[in-house]
């Protein structure tokens, strides 16, 4: 009949998804305002529409990466026919327009979702009418500023292939898609707030039909800055996982405002307070997504990781503005409804240690936010230069990040209201005799460095924490139910899903703390030079550098050392540190192998080149301890968030036998 | 109290705004156009070994120190940098104009370890008159506190680096820092 | 075997004249002859790279990065402090070398700043909450016939709970 045009075909669905967008965003607040049902519906079904459309963009750009069409510009400019095709399926999110194909997607898929599932509200048309907003910028960018389908007159006959950093691990497949899954995630509940705002409904409904979304989108961004984590050991080559990159803290700086939202809108569910401030966290969260693409994707601040320049950074400023101009000017529009009217019996309570989770996170966000802004701010007004790196953030936060590790452990034990005095005495003594114990035990074991010390001695307090906590929660039902303590374990992991699932997440967090502060405490870094058939002794270990080798694919050419690791003359295992070349216009790439040990990890790198003449490699090797409890600690707090949010509504009866009551609240 | 609160928000993402806009407007942050530390300090010196073809004229050895009391132009380069290529034939042409005139230049390759037969392919393209040092193992580099490839750096008679340019250097840049030192 | 070997040579040759040419592209570089140590890396750790974009001398890859933890090696070799080894490098490139901003002049700023904030916020809370504590004093404190009957109303609400609405009274706590 006719030849299929993918460039073409893709282009029209963005173009008549915008259009749906702009049409649903409208006809959802009209139908709003005018109590229109019909014009409410037919937003939803735009939403849908929408949704569906965006698909066909997503699939025709993967038809076209699949099948090599270089008459589209963004395959032209970032696939190569030699990449296998795992590559190809992630090189829609390895460049920038196809990152923002990618997030309209899934803004489009979460749109749609709210309107097939949301319950009936108030609230729901002007949400989804908002998401729809939302949506009009980014497939706008995509329409106007950043077509990834646009034609190519003379179609080349290959390209030049992703970044090769990018193409180097397949963790590149998982860390954008989690962030952006988080990143949309969490404008669902900016949708509510300013829903919420919009009609004067600032109570509790707004945070009630989120909830979900909220804890999905927040576990999602945990898991991307852990997935990115890990990347970057895997592949960058210095044997670290943070670098306190202006890239890095971007994405960092909406899980810190996010973290304070969803413990702080606990405050606001249980005791009706802080409603203007938990509006404001979530609108800072949104805002600092989008403040996040617009620096790492303008190259105002500079960073390694940075896409590059082009009229997409300039569109998202504007709507960062936007956004921050429209999203507080409502709220002081509207502060006379959402002013708190609230009372306080006692600081030491739930409510209290919440007030300090929000303090504490508020100064950790600050202090991200202006180390990574600093040298612009000081050149806008000297015109001088100055850095500011990674020595400043850990000096700044890690003060903090220890108080966040006590206040997580005494928080959760405090009831609403006030605490009872024999209570509390009670709990802060063992408490503090863990913090002590462990933090001795430590000492004894030769930690005498002064964070890793306190990280285990607030490790030790926060597993008595938990353990009274489970207690707490276990005893009286032992002593009510009269059964097996494993059947009271499980029936209280059942039917109180939120608090396990808190309890596993600070569990989590607790073992991410223990294996930074030890991976960055006691890491040891040598290069090390090594001639074919020789050997050299690093922190107990005997490296034997064996031979070199050549591997071949398609997509790429590896040469590397083949490097025998020994301990005690025992063989351990064979590492094969390597350079990678994609391509001929690629760069080298040098990929690191890692011996994984559950108590340190031994990391190489090769920092010189192997060829046929090559009679020696130099080598950086790391010995970074505890460093795997970081990626288990992230996939345990995965786990955790997962858990809380899993099992659907609980079974009324379960509701009503738990007693719906905290530990040690007064009755 | 509603409009005042409205116009302080607006005052403050206004203030943002700008801030932004200034890294907008400012271009690529990766251009190190950071005052020296070396102006107006005496040039560290240096003793590096020339390429073959200056041996004649140079002895095997360039020493800074040795040339001081004339004006100097220090130029870093590497075989690897783009803009090297750039500008190499302009330092080429400066160097006829100046050179009679008592100016001495100078090249060091730098960033380069190893890279004698790139060195002496980018000399013999622009068939560079004036020497060139290989600086191998990047010191001297550190010692003039380089940020980057190609940079150019001018020294008064009494020894003193009195200026110094980040990226391809023009024919204008070096009349003007030349004219001024004859002058 | 022969013919194994030989076709092996020969992408071993290609490969490494591919290596090759690129090595001196900024990725990777020929080698350092020195051996350099676990206090060469903190050092450079807190000295930035001077041709990358916000990279430490530790963990660029870049042959100028590479060179210079040669040359605090040399200098550790030497016998110099580290503070030595770090006014070596200010005195040429300046406080910009530096990633660890030094706590003075236009730097004490970016230190000050988020401590303002911290205090900013605790004043601001602990304001909020002296108001509200203040509030709560003044509550009268409600009479037990009241209180049975809002337990009433609770227990009443956990039975019935799709009735509930506002969802904050059995809102369980996390």
């Amino acid at each position: 009949m006719f030849d299929l045009e993918l460039g073409p075909l893709g282009s029209a669905s963005v173009f008549l998804a915008f259009g749906l967008a702009v049409y649903g965003a409208v006809a959802g607040i009209v139908g709003a305002a005018r109590r229109d049902a019909r014009l409410q519906t037919s937003a939803r079904l735009a939403a849908v529409a929408g949704f569906i459309l965006a698909t066909a963009a997503v699939v025709v750009m993967q038809a076209a990466l699949l099948t090599n069409d270089f008459s589209v510009t963004y395959v032209a400019g970032h696939s190569r026919i030699a990449s296998p095709t795992w590559v190809k399926v992630v090189t829609m999110w390895a460049a920038l327009e196809g990152s923002i194909l990618l997030w309209s997607w899934l803004l489009t898929g979460y749109t749609a979702l709210l309107a097939v599932t949301a319950p009936l509200s108030p609230l729901r048309p002007y949400a989804i009418s908002i998401m729809q907003a939302v949506q009009v910028f980014f497939l706008g960018v995509l329409a106007f500023i950043a077509n990834p389908f646009k034609v190519v007159p003379l179609p080349p006959l290959d390209g030049p292939g992703p970044n090769e950093l990018l193409q180097n691990h397949w963790m590149m497949a998982v860390h954008p898609l989690l962030m952006y899954l988080g990143f949309v995630g969490l404008t669902v509940p900016f949708a509510y707030a300013m829903a919420a705002l919009i009609t004067r409904r600032p109570g509790t409904e707004w945070m009630a039909q989120t909830r979900r979304w909220t804890l999905t989108g927040w576990g999602f961004l945990s898991g991307a800055i852990v997935a990115g984590g890990w990347w970057s050991y895997e592949v960058l080559g210095w044997g670290g996982y943070w670098a306190w990159d202006p890239v890095e803290n971007v994405s960092f700086m909406p899980w810190l405002t996010a973290t304070a939202f969803i413990h702080s809108v606990q405050v606001q569910e249980r005791r009706r307070m802080l409603k203007p401030w938990n509006v404001l966290l979530i609108v800072t969260t949104f805002s600092l997504s989008i403040l996040g693409t617009f620096l790492t994707r303008s190259g105002v601040v500079s960073s390694v990781h940075a896409f590059g320049n082009g009229p997409v950074g300039p569109a998202f400023l504007v709507f960062f503005l936007l956004v921050t101009l429209t999203a507080f000017g409502l709220l002081a529009l509207r502060w006379d409804d959402v002013r708190d009217r609230a009372d306080l019996d006692s600081i030491v309570s739930r409510e209290g240690s919440f007030l300090g989770v929000n303090i504490l996170f508020v100064t950790l966000t600050a202090a991200v936010l202006l180390g990574t802004l600093f040298p612009l701010i000081v050149e806008a007004f000297t015109g001088d230069k100055v850095t500011v790196g990674a020595p400043f953030f850990d000096q700044t936060t890690l003060p903090l990040w220890l108080l966040v590790l006590a206040l997580m452990g005494i928080g959760p034990l405090l009831p609403w209201r006030r605490a009872e005095q024999q209570r509390l005495a009670r709990n802060l003594a063992l408490l503090t005799g863990a913090l002590v114990v462990s933090g001795a035990l430590a000492w004894l074991l030769g930690v005498h460095k002064v964070y890793p010390a306190l990280t285990v001695a607030l490790a030790g307090y926060n597993l008595m924490s938990l353990y009274l906590l489970l207690s707490g929660a276990l005893v009286p039902r032992l002593r009510l139910a009269n059964r097996g303590a494993l059947h009271v374990l499980r029936s209280y992991a059942v039917e109180s899903r939120r608090r396990v699932g808190s309890m596993i997440v600070h569990f989590a967090v607790v073992i991410v703390a223990v294996g930074v502060a030890f991976s960055s405490g006691y890491r040891v870094d040598e290069q090390i030079r090594l001639d074919f058939g020789s050997s050299a002794e690093f922190s107990g270990y005997t490296l034997t550098a064996v031979d070199r080798f050549m591997e071949r694919t398609p997509a790429r050419i590896s040469a590397g050392a083949v490097i025998e690791v020994t301990r005690g003359g025992r063989p351990v295992t064979t590492l094969r540190p390597r350079l990678n070349l994609f391509g001929e216009a690629g760069r080298t790439v040098p990929t690191p192998a890692v011996y994984y040990t559950a108590t340190h990890d031994l990391y190489l790198n090769l920092n010189s080149s192997v060829g046929p003449d090559t009679t020696f490699v130099v080598l950086r090797v790391v010995k970074s301890p505890l460093v795997t409890w970081i990626w288990v600690g992230g996939a345990i707090l995965l786990f955790g968030t997962a858990y809380s949010l899993g099992g659907g509504r609980r079974p009324a009866t379960a509701r009503a036998v738990a007693g719906e009551k905290p530990e040690g609240a007064p009755a | 109290m509603k409009l005042r609160r409205i116009a302080l928000i607006a005052v403050v993402v206004a203030a943002i705004g700008a801030l932004f806009a200034f890294g907008l407007l400012r271009g690529n942050p990766d251009d190190r156009n950071i005052t020296s530390n070396l102006i107006g300090k005496p040039a560290p010196t240096f003793a590096l070994p020339l390429y073959e073809r200056y041996w004649p004229d140079y002895g095997e050895t360039f020493s800074l120190q040795a040339h001081v009391g004339r004006p100097l132009v220090i130029n870093f380069w590497a075989s690897w940098c783009l803009p090297c290529y750039e500008e190499a034939p302009v330092l080429q042409q400066a160097w006829q104009t100046y050179g009679p005139q008592g100016v001495q230049f100078v090249g060091i390759q730098t960033q380069d370890r190893d890279k004698r037969d790139e060195g002496r392919t980018f000399i013999a393209r622009f068939n560079l008159g004036f020497p060139n040092v290989l600086d191998n193992d990047s010191l001297v580099g550190v010692d003039w506190a380089l940020y980057g490839v190609p940079e150019t750096f001018f020294v008064d008679a009494s020894g003193k680096v009195v200026a110094k340019h980040i990226g391809p250097v023009t024919a204008a840049v070096l009349d003007q820092q030349l004219g001024a030192l004859l002058r | 075997m022969r013919r194994v070997a030989t076709l092996t040579r020969a992408l071993l040759a290609a490969a490494a004249l591919a290596l090759a040419t690129l090595a001196g592209a900024q990725d990777v570089t020929a080698a350092p002859s020195v051996q350099i140590g676990s206090r060469a890396f903190d050092i450079s750790r807190n000295l930035r790279c001077p041709v990358c974009t916000s990279e430490s001398v530790a963990d660029s890859s870049a042959e100028i990065a590479q060179q210079m933890r040669s040359l605090i090696q040399e200098k550790i070799d030497e016998g110099l402090s580290d503070a030595q080894i770090y006014a070596f490098f200010q005195a040429r490139y300046g406080d910009w070398i530096l990633l660890d901003p030094p706590k003075r002049g236009v730097h004490l700023l970016v230190w000050l700043l988020p401590v303002l904030v911290g205090a900013t916020a605790i004043v601001v809370v602990v304001g909020m909450t002296r108001r509200w504590l203040a509030a709560a004093a003044k509550a009268e404190p409600a009479n037990p016939a009241d209180l049975e009957r809002v337990r009433a109303a609770l227990a009443d609400a956990a039975a019935n709970p799709d009735q509930r609405d506002t969802g904050d009274a059995t809102g369980e706590d996390g």
